[in-house]
């Protein structure tokens, strides 16, 4: 497969088409915006926070097929999660998402792990990550992120 | 062939002849442009206006006569209504703050279009916010023209200056400035015009417009980038104050009081970018020696071209369908957002832009939050257009 077949891979095509956890509910608790504004990716998530789990997690916005898909692989991942270990699987996509590092996969990130071929291509790096920026964002009570 | 004279067009992208669709962010710049600016560093290192050596003399002469290369491309009455800046971005705030803020009193109104570049948006905002005055928009239509029917209205008693783009960036279209110049000169107010996009698409006469001001950026017209010219009419840059204080736009300086020199030398405080003015002026020679008319004719062949090669893209809309354009096309394609086309055919050699191209408000008018832009230049070829299309129709592929 050429770089750009990896990057378009038939799971982030999927994902792009048939978004989970996609659109604004009805009710959440916490709420942040991450927007991309030279480059033009918006995305807002909306979660449900109670006893320090992320019952919900949603999402809405219009973007690239690598920031939605990422978007819709994170809800996925992230629901049901205590925010303690949400906080552990950011970091770990951090250092998934670092063109600096070898790693290719890390087992507790899943499908999330579709996303590394992002890394031969750093200029949409800030695209995939946007959306887990803007649900730390919202964990800790900001209103925005941005990874531009 | 002027094409052969631009090198830069002849490098590789992942592994593939470079298609460079990029020229409205910023243009390729031909062989004469590199070489005088080597020659200046080469052989005429100096600084200008400054010493009696020969080499500041020799590059003062090379600096000065980019300006009468200029003067004579815009056709201004004399070489010294032009003042050398960074850019358009400059051009604008400097006649912001040095010809309009001191006219200006709350609920004064400063008139701009919809289609403008953030550079020509923001600096006016300033202006507002610093004043009290009032920005408004002369509206566009769906065809990305501007509505001039209601122009005489929207010039009132209360306009102290009109700003507008000669050429959008984003979409092509090409405004009837001179029409509006005379619009808003019937009621007394004067006109700058943004011509970043139009040098180095068509014939531009400052005296046949009689624009106020008029702002060129070089790193668009094939010239360095950093480079530029405001044009203003004489008695304007005679009246106006300095923009900034320093060497070489004084004539006297006390701890008391400074005399500052004549215009242009007034507006250019400081060692000015020289290697980039004199690459400017090779620049406007290139356009002369070109012909503009018969870059003008080639950049039609070209748009009608492309706007027949895209139709066999399905689903791909041309966002600007003006009239008068340059060979600008914005558009975007059903189902494939536009980051994902740029990402896709920049792995087929071609460079296009996507995004807002730094005109946010046309973008809210139509309801997207970018797209992709071809803009393209007399030495782009048929050829160019046919892998555009080509790696159009694999992104499509791809997301089926
Ligand atoms: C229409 C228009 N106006 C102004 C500018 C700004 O010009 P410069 O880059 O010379 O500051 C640009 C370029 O980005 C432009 O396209």
């Amino acid at each position: 497969m050429t770089d750009l077949n990896q990057l378009y891979k038939k799971a982030i095509l999927e994902h792009n088409r048939n978004p989970r956890n996609y659109g604004k509910p009805e009710s959440w608790t916490h709420y942040a915006e991450g927007l991309n504004a030279i480059c033009g990716d918006l995305v807002e998530v909306y979660l449900s926070i109670q006893d320090g789990v992320l019952e919900t997690v949603h999402y809405s916005g219009e973007s690239c097929a690598i920031a939605m898909a990422s978007a819709s692989m994170m809800t996925e991942l992230s629901t049901g999660l205590t925010t303690v270990d949400w906080q552990q699987k950011f970091g770990l996509f951090k250092r998934l998402m670092d063109k600096n590092n070898a790693i290719n996969s890390f087992d507790e990130l899943g499908e999330v792990n579709t996303l590394v071929t992002v890394k031969k291509f750093p200029s949409r790096i800030k695209s995939a990550t946007l959306c887990w920026y803007a649900v730390d964002a919202a964990i800790k009570g900001v209103g925005t992120a941005t990874t531009e | 062939m002027l094409r052969e004279q631009f090198p830069g067009l002849n490098v590789q992208v992942h592994g593939k002849p470079l298609v460079y669709l990029d020229n409205a962010a910023t243009a390729q710049r031909p062989q004469a442009v590199l070489d005088a600016i080597n020659d200046y560093y080469l052989n005429h290192n100096a600084n200008i206006h400054r010493g009696v050596h020969a080499l500041s003399e020799s590059a003062t002469v090379l600096y000065e006569q980019a300006r009468v290369s200029m003067a004579k491309l815009i056709n201004a009455p004399t070489m010294k209504d032009l003042i050398f800046v960074r850019g358009c971005t400059e051009g604008v705030n400097l006649v912001a703050q040095t010809f309009v803020r001191n006219r200006l009193k709350a609920g004064d109104e400063i008139l701009i279009s919809h289609l403008e570049h953030h550079s020509n948006i923001v600096p006016w905002q300033i202006l507002c916010e610093q004043t009290g005055a009032v920005l408004k928009v002369i509206p566009m239509n769906q065809l990305g023209e501007l509505e001039l029917d209601d122009l005489d209205q929207l010039i009132n008693e209360k306009t102290r200056f009109m700003s507008v783009v000669h050429v959008s960036n984003s979409l092509g279209t090409i405004n009837p400035v001179k029409k509006m110049v005379q619009a808003a000169h019937d009621k007394g107010v004067p006109v700058l015009v943004d011509g970043a996009q139009a040098t180095p698409h068509i014939k531009v006469d400052v005296q046949d417009l009689d624009c106020d001001f008029y702002t060129v950026s070089g790193h668009k017209m094939y010239g360095p980038t950093g480079s530029g010219v405001l044009y203003g009419k004489t008695e304007h840059l005679n009246s106006m104050p300095p923009y900034h204080g320093g060497g070489e736009m004084i004539s006297k300086v006390t701890f008391e009081s400074t005399v500052y020199n004549a215009v242009p030398a007034k507006f250019e405080a400081g060692t000015p970018n020289i290697a980039g003015g004199i690459g400017l002026g090779a620049a406007a020679e290139f356009i002369l020696a070109a012909g503009i008319d018969k870059i003008s004719a080639r950049d039609h062949q070209l748009r009608v071209y492309t706007e027949q090669a895209l139709k066999q893209v399905s689903g791909l809309s041309i966002i600007g369908n003006a009239k008068e354009k340059s060979p600008v096309f914005s558009f975007v394609i059903d189902g494939v957002h536009a980051h994902d086309i740029g990402t896709i055919i920049d792995h087929c050699g071609v460079a296009v832009r996507t995004g807002h191209h730094c005109t946010m408000p046309i973008f809210q008018y139509y309801g997207l939050a970018g797209t992709c832009r071809a803009s393209l230049a007399f030495y782009n070829t048929e050829q160019d257009v046919d892998v555009l299309v080509e790696s159009l129709l694999k992104a499509k592929t791809m997301f089926q």
